[in-house]
């Protein structure tokens, strides 16, 4: 479970101050505001990283724990970012044992073998028929089999909450809905919560949540 | 009869004869270009030219030369190491540096750090560091003891070459990398690697760096080239039973027996034998390094080790104080210190200067005239190869133009001189700065493809949208806008001119003295304090030049630079 409390967002010329919020398990918040708001900068925030152009305060809780003073690697929570930057350097199946945890055990207790990580990395990117992609390295995908690759990459490394900035703005009409909605379906079987800045609510499933925060923003 | 012909046998006579002049300008323009980029390539195909008779008593005679394998498999190990810890040593930096306030200033500091002369940092290590050294001197006088003579490092040996190698090519890797790291989207690479768990280090190593090593293979191989080469500093703080290879096949060179003539050809193949094994192993560390990285990112190994970059983050202080420690040294010697002084008893004075300033004025010259004309030519040849190309719409790769650097020095400059002694030429110093050209083109074309072809066109665009002409654009606009670029690039040439040593000594047969041939020669010897005057006076040159550069380039507005592409 995903928790952020008391949060204010001060950017220039003004204050967001922003309900409660808390996702249960498999959960989706979508972000929307106009341009400057904040948005990318508020997941930045729960992401951990250090924030430039605006002041950001609040709890946040992860799963019970409070994320305050804990670093980004330590934080166990994704990125997704509308270029979801594959490291060149490693093809698709190596990019996503760069993301299984260090520690993945097998049945029997004992830390997965090199071979044992790239089977369970085939079997992720098999499970959704994109074993033919294994081989290939970034520059050999296509926009749609990147955001999906990426998505099990961010999955593969077991996060306890996934953000996303506008992952599927780059994507045409009809591939950015294949796609979306097949993320949903992917976070939502796997129980993650998540949250993400978006700026087309067309695709949205109708359980998700949504903040407008143009809807909390006063002028100071 | 298609448009364009139709077009064609339309023009009137005046644009015809304007055609066909452009025409010519362009042929013209090209043939320079290409003489001065490819020089280095015709020097090595001449010096390969058998220019004796060869036999397989003379190959056995070679092979068989006293001490040439320890000569060649020592210059290999140093031209494989050195350069290898200075690429580990800067990314180390950069990871330290890129991310936080201090780049800003280290990027400033690159280009005067990187203009000392190897020759200082050499002869600095060895004044600094040796026994009996300032270092050890002064740290063992306030107990009024002497240092111990094992604490030195020795004057000429293997240790100090590898050293002065490594310490000095740490800000060229910098700035290579900084240029590198424009391209890529570290940031972001960096956020997802600790999005994922990983720390920011192993993140560095894991990620960015098999993309940074695989793109920087022509800059590792500039050092290694120039190590393999290197001779003035071989010469003075090299091993020297056996001396390195440089020493060796620069003595066949120059040598008169019809034995040191064969040697010479001979040796000079071995060279780009040896060259050749150094780009093989550049390709096999690459291919070893990326493979283990890349197992270490299958296995998600957080490489704890990484926290040995962290020690990196004191070198830009390290270095300046480095150079500044050198720099000390060599005015405190020209003063009056030596070796059994101390401050209260050596006799300060600066007689020294002095005297040596009679002898010093015609080197002087020499080095400010050649630096002068041979930097304003090699930077404006790299204009005209970097115009013609825009022009043609397609660049050619890096390493066609850098040949100068890419290539082994002792090799080129041969073939040149067989080619200058067999024309009968004089030993003019215009011989000279047409020597250093094809060097200060290398590097100024290093320093300015970046910010030339990165500026952006709309600036002309909107210029010939007001009717200016295409030279009118081309002065107005993209020449003013380079402007602090070009400052940059004639500083680095000015510097690059000054440390010559080969070319100047072997085409000028050793009658035009500059300030570097005669603070080698100098040196050689024991003078250690007339040394210092002259590797004080070698240093000053390319610092003013960056000095006067960077002023110039405070005082005009333009929006692109050599830094800030």
């Amino acid at each position: 479970m995903l928790s952020i409390n008391n949060c204010q967002i001060q950017i220039e010329g003004g204050l967001i101050t922003l309900p409660n919020i808390t996702l249960e398990k498999g959960e989706l918040l979508v972000i929307t505001g106009p341009s400057g708001m904040g948005k990318s900068t508020f997941l930045h925030w729960i992401l951990g990283d250090s924030i430039r152009h605006a002041n950001i305060s609040g709890e946040i809780m992860l799963n019970d724990v409070p994320l305050s003073g804990v670093n980004i690697e330590q934080r166990r929570i994704g990125l997704l970012m509308q270029d979801v930057h594959l490291f060149p350097h490693l093809n698709v199946l190596d990019n996503i044992c760069f993301a299984l945890p260090h520690r993945l055990k097998d049945e029997q207790g004992s830390k997965l073998s090199r071979p044992q990580r790239k089977d369970t990395a085939m079997q992720m990117l098999s499970k959704i028929n994109m074993g033919y992609v294994a081989e290939h390295y970034s520059h050999q995908l296509s926009g749609g089999e990147r955001s999906r690759v990426g998505l099990v990459r961010a999955l593969a490394n077991q996060p306890q909450a996934l953000l996303m900035d506008e992952p599927f703005a780059a994507l045409d009409p009809d591939t950015s809905a294949n796609v979306s909605q097949w993320a949903f379906s992917q976070l939502h079987e796997r129980g993650v919560p998540s949250i993400m800045v978006s700026h087309d609510l067309n695709n949205i499933p109708s359980q998700a949540q949504h903040l407008d925060l143009a809807n909390y923003f006063q002028q100071v | 009869m298609n448009n364009r012909l139709l077009a064609k046998s339309q023009l009137s006579p005046s644009n015809q004869l304007y055609s066909a002049i452009n025409l010519g300008l362009k042929s013209t323009a090209w043939v320079l270009v290409a003489i001065i980029a490819l020089a280095p390539l015709l020097g090595v195909v001449i010096g390969l030219w058998p220019a004796v008779e060869l036999d397989w008593a003379a190959i056995s005679r070679f092979l068989g030369y006293n001490g040439l394998a320890y000569s060649v498999a020592s210059t290999l190990l140093l031209s494989l190491v050195a350069p290898l810890i200075a690429l580990y040593i800067a990314f180390m930096v950069y990871s330290r540096y890129r991310f936080n306030r201090r780049w800003q200033s280290l990027e400033k500091r690159l280009a005067p750090l990187l203009s000392l002369p190897h020759l200082a940092v050499a002869l600095g290590l060895v004044y600094l560091f040796s026994s009996g050294g300032m270092l050890w001197s002064v740290l063992w006088g306030f107990i009024g003891q002497t240092a111990p003579e094992w604490l030195g490092l020795p004057r000429k040996s293997m240790l100090t070459m590898i050293l002065a190698i490594s310490i000095k090519e740490v800000p060229f890797f910098l700035l290579i990398f900084s240029a590198i790291g424009r391209q890529l989207a570290i940031k972001q690479w960096l956020l997802q690697g600790r999005a994922l768990g990983y720390s920011e280090n192993a993140s560095w190593w894991l990620i960015v760096f098999p993309v940074v090593l695989k793109q920087s293979r022509l800059a590792v191989l500039a050092a290694m080239a120039y190590t393999l080469s290197v001779l003035d500093i071989s010469l003075l703080i090299g091993p020297n039973i056996p001396e390195l290879y440089a020493v060796v096949l620069y003595n066949w060179q120059t040598g008169f027996t019809p034995d040191e003539q064969t040697f010479a050809f001979l040796g000079n193949l071995l060279l780009i034998a040896m060259l050749g094994v150094l780009i093989a192993c550049i390709y096999i560390h690459e291919r070893l390094v990326t493979k283990q990285l890349a197992n270490h990112a299958v296995m998600a190994n957080p490489l704890n080790i990484t926290w040995l970059s962290g020690v990196f983050t004191a070198w830009l202080g390290f270095f300046s104080l480095l150079t500044l420690a050198i720099l000390a040294t060599f005015l405190l010697w020209s003063l009056g210190w030596n070796t059994h002084s101390t401050f209260n008893t050596a006799n300060w004075s600066i007689s020294l200067w002095q005297d040596e300033w009679f002898f010093m004025q015609g080197p002087l010259l020499n080095s400010l005239h050649i630096a002068f004309f041979s930097s304003l030519l090699g930077v404006g040849v790299t204009l005209l190869a970097l115009e013609l190309q825009r022009h043609n719409k397609r660049y050619f790769p890096d390493y066609l133009w850098l040949l100068a650097i890419l290539l082994p020095q002792l090799s080129m400059v041969y073939g040149w001189q067989i080619v200058h002694t067999s024309s009968n030429a004089s030993y003019h110093s215009s011989w000279i700065i047409l020597s250093h050209v094809p060097f200060t083109f290398a590097y100024s074309y290093l320093v300015l493809r970046g910010p030339f072809q990165s500026l952006n066109r709309h600036y002309e665009l909107v210029a010939a949208s007001f009717g200016y002409s295409p030279w009118q654009r081309w002065w107005k606009v993209r020449f003013m806008l380079l402007r602090p670029a070009l400052l940059s690039a004639i500083a680095i040439a000015f510097s690059v001119s000054i440390a010559q040593y080969i070319p100047t000594l072997m085409i000028g047969a050793g009658r035009v003295a500059t300030i570097t041939t005669e603070a080698v020669a100098i040196a050689s010897g024991n003078e250690q304090s007339i040394t210092a005057v002259y590797i004080l006076v070698q240093a000053a040159l390319p610092f003013i030049a960056f000095l006067v550069a960077s002023i110039l380039a405070q005082r005009t507005r333009g929006s692109v630079d050599a830094e800030h592409q």
